[in-house]
């Protein structure tokens, strides 16, 4: 019975090796490099390889290495190269990073707002796989006459993010996403925040309406309000009240109400309120 | 006797009953693709939407149900809308040389836990860590030239569309 058991292991091992026996591949490559593999026996048989974007059928020759070429392994993920039955599974992960796939959010933003502008980062070797292992990704933000905005990340599993506050100077911000020497630029447009103190003074038109004119409308950094921003003037007195919503041009909002003997006349945009005049009370 | 006809005819009319009602779920089932459970507890930045959640769980079985028809079939078209951009492209590519080899690959699904590890912050993006039990058939002509059985582990990106998610790059990995 022992005689019969070993001969049976004997017959067993030799027909391992005739066929070819077992293929040892490397457990990682990286996308678009070569792999040679290593066969034993003689002869020929059918080699299989199966890869995300890849997959052939060839016969080689057994006995000395069997090549699978760069172009072969251009695609990153989980490779099944089978050889005489045999088989062996290894993955193939992406090289270094090449090109950067940034998303910024929003286009238009105001400025001094706290995580007013976000950026997402997805990285890519030169043969499109995502980059998973991790990397340094730097993401700055910067408006002419403005102190830089800067964050560090590390990516993971490919994508990095940073929130960053927008620059005090309203203007066309330069975003930049940078991994190694590949850095990506979007515009990101800076625009005045909510009004700060208006002011506005009165006069009497020459048909004896209430001419009002603001002084310039700044935000609250020094910024000035886009034209075309709403400014409402409105003045209340005996017959009631009258209301005139006036375009910011120029920087500055006008505007002319109805004569009135005696009136209160205030200003306001959004939900910023300006002075208040007493119209033929002693101001 | 007459009573046990009845007992009979009104058995009968309860089970065509249950199988009409279980129908609609059952064709729902096979539409949607493989059984996709879906935690978002770990989403950064953003917290996914619990209509999102619904949508995201649908298309990304869907896609999978598609891949699987595709890669087995050798036809480019199964794959459907449910795959843009690299995804469809090495999808695309993958079964062009399966054709032209004569080879094949069968997916059996016995379903997925994903996790939506990156959400971006305006909804553009959403990245997934499958985690899939599954059995892989690889197929010269009709002979398996190699079986497995195991867990698989996927990375997914997902962007969304007009009124779906699609697949935008689908890699197998070592593990999470």
């Amino acid at each position: 019975m022992r005689r019969f058991l070993l001969l049976l292991s004997l017959a067993c091992a030799a027909s391992q090796w005739l066929a070819g026996a077992s293929l040892r591949v490397p457990d990682r490559v990286q996308a678009g490099q070569e792999l040679s593999i290593p066969t034993s026996g003689s002869g020929e048989a059918t080699l299989y390889l199966f890869g995300p974007s890849y997959a052939a059928k060839r016969t080689v020759k057994l006995g000395g290495p069997v090549t699978l070429a760069g172009d072969e392994l251009l695609s990153a993920g989980r490779y099944v190269v089978v050889l005489n039955g045999e088989s062996s599974t290894f993955f193939v992960t992406a090289g270094p990073v090449s090109t950067v796939a940034f998303i910024a959010r929003p286009s238009r933003v105001p400025a001094s707002t706290k995580d007013g502008v976000s950026g997402t980062v997805f990285l890519f070797d030169r043969n499109q796989n995502l980059v998973l292992s991790p990397q340094p990704v730097s993401f700055s933000i910067a408006v002419p006459g403005a102190p830089d905005v800067q964050r560090q990340e590390t990516s993971k599993d490919g994508v990095a993010w940073a929130r960053l506050d927008s620059s005090r100077r309203a203007g066309a911000a330069q975003f930049v996403a940078s991994v190694g020497a590949a850095s990506v630029r979007r515009v990101v447009q800076e625009v005045a925040g909510e009004p700060c103190n208006i002011r506005m003074h009165a006069e009497r038109a020459k048909d004896g309406a209430i001419a009002l004119q603001t002084d310039p409308i700044r935000d609250c950094a020094g910024n000035p309000v886009p034209d075309g921003t709403i400014v409402t003037f409105t003045s209340v007195d005996a017959s009631g009240r009258s209301t005139v919503d006036a375009r910011i041009k120029r920087g500055i909002a006008q505007a002319e109400l109805p004569a009135s003997r005696q009136a209160s006349v205030s200003v306001a945009a959004g939900v910023v309120i300006g002075n208040e005049i007493r119209w033929g009370g002693g101001q | 006797m007459r009573a046990r006809i009845q007992v009979r005819h009104l058995l009968f009319g309860m089970l065509t009953a249950l199988l009409a009602a279980a129908a609609p779920l059952l064709l729902s089932a096979a539409e949607t693709g493989f059984a996709v459970i879906l935690d978002t507890s770990q989403s950064q930045p953003r917290h996914v939407e619990e209509t999102t959640m619904a949508s995201v769980e649908r298309d990304y079985g869907h896609a999978w149900h598609a891949m699987a028809a595709a890669l087995e079939e050798n036809k480019i078209g199964l794959l459907g809308s449910d795959f843009v951009g690299l995804a469809k492209e090495q999808l695309s590519q993958a079964i062009a040389e399966q054709s032209k080899s004569g080879l094949k690959r069968r997916y059996i699904d016995h379903g997925h836990q994903v996790r939506v590890v990156f959400y971006s912050s305006d909804g553009s993006a959403m990245e997934l860590h499958d985690t899939v039990r599954l059995e892989i058939q690889l197929l010269d002509g009709d002979k398996v030239v190699q079986h497995e059985q195991g867990t698989f582990h996927f990375l997914a990106l997902m962007t969304p569309a007009e009124n779906s998610w699609k697949v935008r790059l689908l890699e197998s990995v070592s593990g999470f």
